[in-house]
């Protein structure tokens, strides 16, 4: 897979979805956080030395919420939107049409998420004021990307199995496994990408008494290979992704 | 160019393609059939994007379904519109051209090429959301044209286009056909297809009735039994004259004795005295129905007659 045709794609797929719509909701998504630590900022009496604290409301609002709800709604609908909207066979009549398609339009997503969640990261770190401080914000900052990465795939995937009711079936998986079973103190919860975004959290920002109390949700595994086991998950899911739209026969129209 | 083994497509019970058999050589094809006959399921299974049930397809002696690469020689203007409304022309024609694996310089010279072949030259720099139908029509076969494709094949171009649309469409085909392009072209108006080619496939209930010239079709066409439907307050009376003829296989009077429907072998000896009838008896006949103006009546036919229900 040629990475320029890829860059192409992406390049496409950037420009066509550059509308005011799209760019409301990255307004939204980047205007949420901000509101929520001004808000708590103004409220709370917490001492502004409590850095754990605001971090863990920073990395909940950024990497957690913002990323997920921007892949939510721009990783999940890649495919179902082009269905929907009779253009996919446009698409796939290409030779290498599926393949660059599918992971170029989940570059897209994850430009678009991680984008909304840079500049979110970067204003409240600002608002967080000496709570935050550049390592916090640079330790969010490159957790937004592995969950960019690692959701978006997920979400691509979710995409590629389910042409129908996408969104809904995304937002079940979420719930119920993202931040349900992700919580759950048990072995299945290692399976969640969140457990792993957590673990780095306590690993990289040395908060060693919240990775003791929270051990279970978090992980204990070191950085290295919370990192490896998410660039797995997402080139595993991509992959598989891949290997499902191009062997699946896709509904393109109705029958004439 | 086109080979098909006894090719059958199921979706779940409903049967798409039954069991279609034949062999094209490079040229333009008609594929004829009223809306739901099979025809978008054969093209997507020459292309491809279906995967046959029993049977093989070949096209240029390769199968489509595994080997992908084998697009980059077929042309696909499918029946869908196309709507990127903030995106121009030439930006999605570059865009689908690249997607085959051509360098971009490439990519954007045989975009303005195609693009000019359908003349889209002046608007091709436009966004697509402020486009006509018959533009974007244009734009859709400047993308299968674009990367130079050795078969070329177009579901319904005609849809939704107005009379000068129609017209444009028409001269556009024919000079691709006049090209030496191999062109399939399937339609459910038969006299669409006429203009641009002579040999048809006639299609319906996702089997192959008939192929031939359009010669050679209409003669199937005269040959099968028909339906005529009559409607008046004297249509009754006609069925004295009808029922001496040997040519009539059957009467039946509907509609509280209003429409008289016949069932014909040879509609040629009816329409000779139809008139000759009516004007001697002074009957008051509304209107008259022909198997012709319902495409689908005629393909009824065909398939009773495919069936051996008919002799």
């Amino acid at each position: 897979m040629n990475p320029l045709f890829i860059l192409d794609v992406v390049r496409f797929e950037l420009r066509r979805s550059m509308s005011p719509g799209r760019m409301a909701i990255w307004i939204m998504l980047v205007l949420f956080p901000i509101a929520l630590i001004t808000a708590i900022r103004l409220l709370s009496d917490q001492g502004a030395e409590n850095t754990e604290s605001w971090g863990l409301v920073l990395y909940l609002l950024v990497p957690e919420v913002v990323c997920l709800l921007g892949l939510l709604l721009w990783a999940t609908p890649s495919v179902s939107t082009e269905i929907e909207g009779q253009t996919w066979i446009y698409l796939a009549m290409r030779r290498s049409g599926r393949n660059l398609v599918l992971v170029g339009k989940y570059l897209t997503a994850v430009i678009w998420s991680f984008s909304a969640a840079f500049v979110a990261a970067t204003a409240c770190t600002i608002i967080m004021g000496s709570a935050g401080g550049l390592k916090l914000w640079f330790v969010v900052c490159v957790l937004s990307l592995l969950s960019c990465l690692a959701h978006g795939a997920l979400y691509v995937l979710i995409g590629t199995v389910f042409f129908r009711r996408t969104m809904v079936t995304a937002v079940f998986y979420t719930l119920a496994i993202e931040y349900g079973l992700s919580l759950v103190p048990a072995m299945a919860n290692r399976l969640t990408v969140n457990y792993r975004l957590r673990g780095l959290l306590a690993e990289w920002m040395d908060w060693y008494d919240a990775r003791t109390i929270t051990e279970n949700i978090g992980g204990q595994e070191p950085a290295w290979f919370h990192v490896l086991i998410l660039l797995v998950i997402s080139i595993t899911l991509i992959f598989v992704a891949i290997q499902r739209l191009t062997w699946t026969e896709i509904p393109t129209q109705q029958e004439g | 160019m086109i080979q098909l083994e006894q090719v059958s497509k199921l979706y779940g019970t409903i049967i798409g393609a039954n069991d279609l058999t034949f062999q094209l050589s490079p040229g333009a094809y008609g594929i004829v059939g009223p809306n739901g006959s099979g025809k978008t399921t054969l093209i997507n299974l020459l292309t491809g994007q279906l995967r046959p049930t029993l049977g093989k397809v070949a096209v240029f002696k390769q199968d489509p379904w595994r080997n992908r690469k084998l697009l980059r020689r077929i042309g696909l203007c499918p029946a869908t519109d196309v709507l990127y409304p903030n995106v121009s022309a030439y930006e999605w024609v570059t865009y689908q051209v690249r997607l085959h694996g051509l360098t971009y310089q490439d990519s954007k010279q045989f975009a303005a090429e195609s693009l000019q072949q359908v003349d889209m030259t002046e608007h091709m720099h436009r966004p697509m959301g402020e486009y006509s139908l018959g533009m974007r029509q244009r734009t859709k076969i400047a993308q299968a044209l674009a990367h130079r494709p050795d078969l070329l094949i177009l579901d319904e171009p005609y849809n939704g286009l107005d009379p000068v649309g129609r017209y444009q469409m028409t001269e556009l085909l024919v000079k691709l056909a006049q090209q030496g392009k191999s062109l399939l072209f399937a339609s459910h108006v038969l006299h669409e297809i006429e203009e641009i080619t002579s040999s048809f496939l006639l299609i319906h209930g996702g089997r192959l009735l008939a192929a031939g010239t359009a010669k050679e079709v209409e003669q199937i066409i005269a040959d099968t039994p028909q339906e005529v439907v009559l409607f008046g307050p004297d249509v009754p009376k006609l069925i004295p004259h009808l029922a001496d003829q040997g040519w009539v296989d059957s009467i039946q009077l509907l509609s509280e004795r209003t429409e008289l429907r016949i069932g014909l072998r040879d509609p040629a000896n009816l329409y000779r005295s139809l008139a000759s009838w009516i004007s001697g008896d002074r009957l008051q006949v509304d209107r008259f129905q022909t198997a012709d103006s319902n495409l689908t009546a005629v393909f009824e036919s065909l398939l009773r007659h495919h069936r051996g229900e008919l002799k």
